[in-house]
């Protein structure tokens, strides 16, 4: 059977993603996944004051600036010893929700749900009803979820001046108490954003929603009232599964949780670990067990990607990222390949529910497996759970305002050291490492969520999680492969922190000259 | 109808997320109110890239006109002016840039990145990136500073990072619109950067009487020692607030001038660089010797009320 290589240029992803797939039998038998973009963040806050960083990480992402901000702060505060006072952590984590509350919305009702409305989709029965809702500028759910998706970060803007790029967490807290009037503001942005959802999105009150515990549960729950069925999670679910969505995409069963979303209690006893929102940890979909998290079990591999080569893997901590471009070599990445305790993992909503056992979506997947539906899924209860947890966090502001949100005698001249900060960003496990010498930045790796999920082939040879999800895949039409679309975008990639170059020879005549 | 593709270089989309929230207008009232036909943005669009392919052959052809290009993101031409480290299909995207300019009637910077390099370009500037006309300060980028648009202006600088989302909206509909878009010395419309960042900062009463303070987290005038660039940078940051409530310099992050040629300055970030005890810089257009007279005089006036910092800000 004849070979076939496409290479395939995804939208609606933050950034630029492109694969390579050999294909076989309209079959992938092999796939390397290509982002396209090299920014040289590490390179460029080397030799700055270490508050720098506070300015030009957030920059590193412009749709999860805050989950950035957060890192940087942790793994400062690390190195310092520093402990911010509670109300500090209660607000960068309120802000960090309302942060992953916006993506949440637009990763589900901009970027993935616009799928339904491709034409290869126009004799299905649900074709009208996905347009009606979900086409871009005309659809109800699109025009609704951009209204509310810029109202919950007006949240931010009111703790940290503006949403994106804000440095408002400085080492020892935040820059603003939480005065009464902000209090109310954001009570009062919060409980309308609420409303909307549980109309809109869910077809019941927040209550009902994250009481439902069991796969039967759900099903019984999705048939039971017209609201809950025509909701948009119960049209994504109907439609998704008309296509199959719940049996595509298939990838690693290693799934990796940073936890983060730290209590107020969790930093009292250590900067980084302890008694959290989520937990942090890997859960092992094989045998159904969590080990809890060991940030030494971290490495980095670059066998495959566009860096200087070193044998193996090395610990971020240690990390090097060199730029050294070679076009005809079988290097075909920027994108590290990072790995936990040797096993390639994906990160995300998913891994995060599992690991913290949440019981719906631990039935859901005991009973289907990882799949591009369930990813999605799992985005929206997310969403649920944090605006619970935003509206607790803010009754407790409400009862002491303008609490201590910041230590006195921090200077920006922060003592030599080794840090890191580990974060939940809205696509999962997001961690900085920093070393600190003679007062400036000496080494600074990043290490995204999407480089997990966007891994390329490590040096023992096996593929990333994206890759692995697509090899074996069936592809209808090789020149539109929409199947493939969707099951990236569950994932909801982020590829403008990470960098590649292609280099297949061109499917499409692209542009002159 | 106007038609309008926006491209991603070396960006974080963060000009996309915040002119997402931009409300005056929106964007959806830019398609429906103003006639604005997105013929392709990379994270709204629903059609898949390889319409976006015929599309750009199309426009290369001529065959379909390209009325505004909005570019968001630092324009990367390293490793030895390859192009190499951003690339659409193989090919480096500055190239793509160079011939689709030529077919637009307005080309758009959004953002500091594609107006001047921005934060990619800062030392060592890794991947050699620079922004569509200036190269931080120096008046030449992708294309020379004489270039024009066949509509007649050079590249519209919509500076800020991420530019002020009412600003990128409001700068569209003009130009959907037919109206006179009139230019700074830097290509950035006047009406946006025609007011310093510390008008309408609430901290101004501090500042009026040097109330400077000399840590985060309080109420003062973070201009002396903080590192706050608000009277220095040109932008409407405090006069139309930012997610229509607040701004950096009201939250006490001090203003890091996003919309100047210069972002990131090199020195530390959270510092003001002084001579002796005052700022190197200071506040645009004034004198040292007058300044040093005025600030002295306006400690000695300050109320009580500043002095225990009992006014909210």
């Amino acid at each position: 059977m004849a070979k076939r290589t496409i290479q395939l240029a995804l939208n609606r992803v933050e950034g630029d993603l492109e694969f390579q797939l050999e294909l076989e039998a309209g079959k992938i038998v092999d796939a390397r996944c290509v982002g396209t973009l090299y920014r040289g963040f590490e390179q460029i806050l080397i030799g700055r004051n270490p508050w720098d960083a506070l300015v030009i990480t957030p920059r590193i992402c412009g749709i999860c600036s805050t989950a950035q901000l957060l890192a940087t702060v942790k793994a400062l505060e690390h190195i310092g010893g520093i402990t911010p006072p509670p109300a500090a952590v209660r607000i960068r984590h309120l802000c960090l929700m309302a942060e992953i509350v916006q993506n949440d919305l637009r990763q589900t009702f901009l970027f993935f749900t616009a799928d339904f409305c491709h034409p290869k989709y126009a004799q299905q029965a649900f074709f009208e009803q996905a347009r009606s809702n979900f086409l871009p500028f005309k659809g109800r759910m699109h025009l609704e979820a951009l209204q509310n998706s810029r109202h919950i970060v007006e949240l931010i803007a009111l703790f940290g001046g503006q949403w994106p790029h804000s440095s408002f967490m400085v080492p020892g807290g935040v820059t603003h108490p939480a005065s009464d009037n902000q209090i109310i503001d954001a009570l009062t942005i919060l409980q309308q954003f609420t409303r909307w959802f549980e109309q809109r999105v869910l077809g019941c009150n927040l209550e009902v929603w994250l009481n439902l515990a069991t796969y039967d549960d759900f099903f019984n729950w999705l048939s039971a009232k017209a609201e809950h069925a025509q909701s948009g999670i119960g049209q994504f679910t109907s439609i998704s599964r008309a296509l199959g969505l719940h049996t595509l995409g298939q990838g690693t069963p290693y799934m990796l949780s940073y936890g983060s979303l730290d209590t107020a209690d969790s930093v009292r006893g250590h900067p980084l670990m302890g008694q959290n929102l989520n937990n942090a940890g890997c859960y092992n979909g094989i045998t159904g067990l969590t080990e809890a998290l060991d940030q030494n079990a971290i490495s980095e591999h670059v066998q495959y990607s566009w860096f200087q080569p070193y044998p193996g893997g090395l610990h971020p901590s240690k990390g090097v990222t060199i730029p050294d471009y070679q076009p005809h070599s079988e290097r075909y990445t920027w994108c590290k390949a990072p790995r936990y305790q040797d096993h390639v993992v994906q990160t995300g909503p998913l891994a995060d529910a599992l690991v913290q056992g949440e019981p719906l979506i631990t039935a859901l997947y005991r009973a289907e497996g990882d799949n591009a539906w369930l990813r999605q899924f799992a985005r929206l209860r997310r969403t649920a759970r944090l605006l619970n947890s935003m509206q607790a966090s803010l009754k407790i502001l409400a009862a002491s305002p303008n609490e201590q949100h910041i230590l006195r005698g921090i200077s920006t001249e922060l003592q030599d050291g080794e840090g890191y900060g580990l974060v939940t960003a809205a696509r999962g496990a997001l961690g900085h490492w920093v070393e600190v010498r003679e007062g400036k930045i000496r080494r600074y790796q990043v290490v995204t969520p999407t480089a997990w999920n966007a891994s390329p082939k490590d040096s023992a040879g096996r593929h990333g999680h994206w890759e692995q999800s697509l090899i074996g895949l069936k592809v209808d039409d090789p020149d539109d492969p929409v199947e493939i679309g969707h099951i990236i975008r569950s994932h909801d990639p982020c590829l403008v922190c990470t960098v590649h170059v292609a280099k297949a020879e061109q499917p499409y005549q692209v542009w002159p000259g | 109808m106007a038609t309008l593709v926006w491209l991603q270089t070396g960006s974080c989309s963060g000009d996309t997320m915040s002119m997402l929230c931009a409300d005056s207008p929106s964007v959806e009232e830019l398609t429906t109110g103003y006639g604005l036909e997105i013929l392709w943005h990379p994270s709204l669009s629903h059609v898949p890239t390889q319409t976006f392919d015929h599309l750009l052959d199309a426009i290369l052809a001529t065959r379909q006109t390209l009325d505004i290009l909005c570019i968001e993101g630092s324009i990367m031409t390293g490793p030895h002016g390859s192009g190499m480290y951003d690339t659409y299909r193989g090919r480096p995207k500055m190239r793509l840039i160079q011939q689709l300019v030529a077919q637009a009637k307005f080309v758009v910077a959004m953002g500091t990145c594609a107006a001047f390099g921005g934060v990619h370009a800062a030392p060592p500037n890794p991947t050699d990136c620079v922004g569509l006309q200036f190269d931080k300060l120096a008046p030449h980028g992708l294309l020379p500073l004489s270039w024009r648009s066949s509509g007649g202006l050079p590249v519209i600088n919509v500076a800020g990072c991420p530019a002020h989302p009412n600003s990128m909206t409001k700068t569209l509909a003009m130009l959907l619109s037919g109206m006179q878009l009139e230019l700074d010395s830097l290509n950035r419309p006047t009406m946006f950067f025609k007011a310093m960042v510390h008008q309408g900062c609430t901290r101004n009463e501090y500042h009026e009487y040097h109330i400077e303070e000399t840590e985060f987290g309080g109420k003062g005038c973070m201009f002396y020692n903080l590192g706050c660039q608000g009277p220095i940078t040109l932008s409407k940051c405090n006069t139309e607030l930012w997610n229509n409530r607040s701004s950096k310099t009201r939250a006490g992050v001090p203003c890091f001038g996003c919309t100047s040629p210069d972002f990131p300055l090199d020195a530390g970030l959270f510092n003001t660089e002084k001579i002796g005890s005052i700022p190197l810089n200071l506040p645009l257009g004034v004198e040292r010797s007058n300044y040093i007279a005025y600030k002295s005089l306006a400690h000695e006036a300050a109320p009580d009320r500043l002095i225990h910092k009992e006014m909210d800000v």
